[in-house]
């Protein structure tokens, strides 16, 4: 039997819809993160989840039984809640704080957590006499947390536990939830680091606007196109020493423009791809080796490409893949990719959609690590040249403002 | 699993309670005409007889004044607590809540009627202070939670009005003008065993506090975090809030409007033990005791035979001392 079930559940304060149509199971031993923009409805869920909100239609079960027909008392043996703020004005010690926990426990004693052990266990049984006033943010919320774990509750809902640790805390704050998960303990936290989420969770339940946008495991659940959706930002997956990792475009995403396609190589291409990705480009590039930077740049960034296999001469199927990939563009970028015999053919395919009237624009720097001869002449035939890629890339921006009919499409 | 607040709580009740002892002796043996140790152990194992003059004053004057002092003093102070730890403001005092005003608006009726006859007084009184708490409570509830700031407001916009009757009720009967304004500052001074009656009924609800002890300490983290945690908030509001409510009508029914012990008590004690509800509440309910005895006392010796008015004293010997504390504390 699933430990918390949701059915089509609506919820608005006063009049304000804040959840809509929300449904999903938790089953006993889970562990599973949600994410979501900042008003999403995230703190709401949990809170209707602990039955301190009612659901204006459907219904929320914990352990098969209705949340509104919980005393309070029940419910905290059943379900615990780390809040995202707290605070004490008195002079409490941590050990009063942390006994608070178990008051649903009763006075049996032996129904009762130990204040020591469970404070031990966070790496804190140092505080145990300090008054909770004196303590610094990150140390209030472990403390909190133990007073959560004293109600031995078999569910744990966490509202942004680690939005006050530093880096090292965090991990050990998640290294110690899953453990606590091993051991038993279902586990349902909010949280914004979204690599955190895509390392630690089993499952991830993304809210947006008040529905669940995604629910699933996290490489499935946090793919780009998702993100770019919900939180309306571009979102790139790296894979790092083993390991996914998700990184963020430092700029909202922009409105959608034309299709530019670069020749580069070696890692001369990688910023000027992200660039006009993020600005709303549709880019596309080759031919490019396996392996190489500009391609694995490229592959992160979901970038077209034509592509070749690794410290090979491009053959005729990659260079028939890359015109048909210039052709569509709207503008071809030559960047200053060191030009030989293995990769001249770009060049040559660069003239092609030159003379069938693709502008094409060229960083001078690729003249001088030319090493086939191939660039010469370019000039002569309409090629326009810029002293770099800053240059080249204000030039891009520009051609919008002036043509914008000509590129967007 | 011992909790904290337990081991901690006897020393501190103990060492009140001590001092409460000494306060009652002093009380009983100084005034006007003070009486000697043994002339209040004769007239304790005696009981009450005519014709002898200490045992009169012992019997019908000091014993029930001294007695009504320290059960207003008790009410004034555990009503304090309360309200202070659920508004959580520390400056609340037990005339928040506009009971006090409610009552001092009934007393003014009876004074305006003639019906100083006590304890008519102190039943009019008392009427004013539970209907001004049933008013001030209808104006809280939202869909049956009480909204606790909307109380506060309730309270002192309830209490300003019943101060703009009483002063209406002052200027139209100016012959009673004098007793309507002493009444107002409080006194035990003429007070008998009939208002140490009244008083009593208090008793039972003294005890509230202690049982709902644990529920108060939670409810220092907020009513969300106590909801979290268990406790049904609603109904302990509710049952301390009637408390509270119901002590401060009894005190000021039998005494008129003492200030600052219902206000200081809390603070002092808090310093001292705490702010753990098991310590808090007893420690807190012995001193305020205390403190309204001493006051009482010096209210009836220090200018005798004349009397100055029990709440000057409160707020004499009360401030500086909250003063120092506050100090003391703040260094800590």
């Amino acid at each position: 039997m699933s430990l918390v079930t949701l059915r089509d559940v609506d919820f608005s304060y006063d009049e304000r819809p804040v959840l809509r149509g929300i449904s999903f199971e938790l089953a006993d031993g889970e562990f599973v993160g949600i994410v979501g923009p900042n008003g999403s409805g995230k703190s709401t869920l949990i809170d209707l989840i602990d039955g301190l909100l009612r659901p204006d239609t459907g219904e929320i079960l914990v352990n098969g039984v209705a949340t509104r027909s919980y005393r309070r008392r029940d419910m905290a043996k059943q379900v615990a809640l780390v809040p995202q703020h707290f605070d004490l004005d008195f002079e409490l010690a941590v050990r009063e704080v942390v006994q608070m926990g178990s008051y649903c426990r009763g006075k049996d004693a032996a129904d009762c957590g130990d204040t020591a052990l469970t404070l031990s266990r966070l790496g804190i049984a140092e505080l145990e006499s300090r008054p909770f006033t004196e303590l610094s943010g990150g140390e209030k919320q472990l403390v909190v947390l133990a007073q959560a774990l004293m109600q031995r509750a078999k569910l744990l809902l966490l509202d942004e536990p680690a939005s006050a640790l530093d880096v090292s805390h965090q991990l050990r704050l998640f290294d110690l939830l899953r453990q606590l998960n091993g051991e038993g303990l279902t586990v349902l936290c909010i949280l914004h680091d979204l690599n955190l989420a895509l390392h630690y969770f089993d499952k991830l339940l993304v809210l947006s606007e008040g529905k669940v946008a995604a629910f699933g495991p996290p490489d499935e659940v946090l793919r780009p196109e998702i993100l770019e959706a919900v939180y309306g930002v571009r979102a790139y997956l790296h894979r790092h020493a083993g390991r996914t990792y998700l990184t963020f475009s430092p700029r909202l995403r922009g409105e959608r423009r034309g299709r530019v396609h670069l020749v580069c190589g070696g890692g001369t291409g990688a910023g000027l791809m992200r660039e006009l990705v993020d600005a709303g480009y549709e880019v596309s590039a080759g031919v490019l080796n396996a392996l190489d930077t500009d391609e694995e740049t490229g592959r992160e960034l979901g970038l077209q490409m034509a592509v070749e296999a690794p410290f090979s001469p491009l053959g005729d199927e990659a260079h028939a893949e890359n015109l048909a990939l210039m052709s569509a563009a709207e503008l071809v970028i030559i960047t200053a990719v060191p030009v030989s015999h293995g990769n001249a053919r770009n060049i040559v395919a660069a003239r092609e959609v030159l003379a069938s009237g693709i502008p094409v624009w060229a960083d001078e720097g690729v003249l001088a690590s030319d090493f086939s001869g191939a660039t010469a002449g370019l000039a002569d035939a309409g090629v326009r040249f810029f002293p770099g890629t800053a240059a080249l890339l204000e030039a891009v921006h520009a051609r919008v403002e002036r043509t914008p009919a000509a590129v967007r499409d | 699993m011992t909790r904290l607040a337990h081991t901690r709580a006897w020393p501190g009740i103990a060492l009140a309670a001590s001092i409460l002892g000494v306060c009652f002796v002093l009380s009983l043996a100084l005034g006007p005409a003070s009486l000697s140790l043994d002339q209040i152990w004769h007239s304790v194992t005696t009981g009450p007889v005519s014709g002898d003059l200490s045992n009169a004053i012992f019997w019908e004057i000091r014993l029930p004044r001294v007695l009504l002092a320290f059960l207003v003093g008790a009410e004034l102070a555990v009503a304090g607590v309360i309200l202070q730890d659920l508004f959580l403001n520390p400056l609340t005092d037990p005339y928040v809540t506009g009971v006090s005003s409610g009552a001092a608006l009934g007393a003014t009726i009876g004074i305006v009627l003639h019906l100083a006859n006590l304890p008519w007084m102190a039943v009019l009184a008392l009427i004013g202070g539970l209907a001004t708490l049933g008013i001030v409570w209808i104006s809280a509830r939202r869909r049956g939670r009480i909204d606790i700031f909307v109380l506060l407001l309730a309270g002192v916009t309830i209490a300003y009005l019943a101060s703009a009757v009483v002063t209406v009720l002052m200027i139209r009967a100016n012959e009673d003008m004098y007793a309507i304004v002493y009444w107002l500052m409080g006194s035990f001074s003429g007070r008998g065993w009939s208002e140490v009656e009244i008083a009593l009924f208090a008793m039972p609800f003294m005890i509230v506090p202690l049982v709902f002890a644990t529920e108060m300490d939670i409810l220092l983290q907020g009513e969300k975090r106590a909801l979290e945690l268990g406790v049904e908030v609603e109904r302990t509001k509710r049952a301390l809030l009637i408390t509270a409510g119901v002590l401060t009508a009894i005190a000021v029914s039998v005494s008129g409007i003492i200030g600052f012990v219902g206000l200081v008590v809390p603070h002092i004690v808090r310093l001292l033990v705490g702010p753990g509800h098991r310590s808090l509440v007893p420690v807190s309910l012995l001193v305020g005791a205390a403190m309204m005895g001493i006051a009482d006392l010096l209210s009836r010796t220090v200018i005798s035979p004349n009397e100055i008015p029990v709440g000057v004293v409160t707020t004499f010997v009360g401030a500086p001392l909250f003063v120092y504390l506050l100090r003391r504390g703040s260094k800590r």
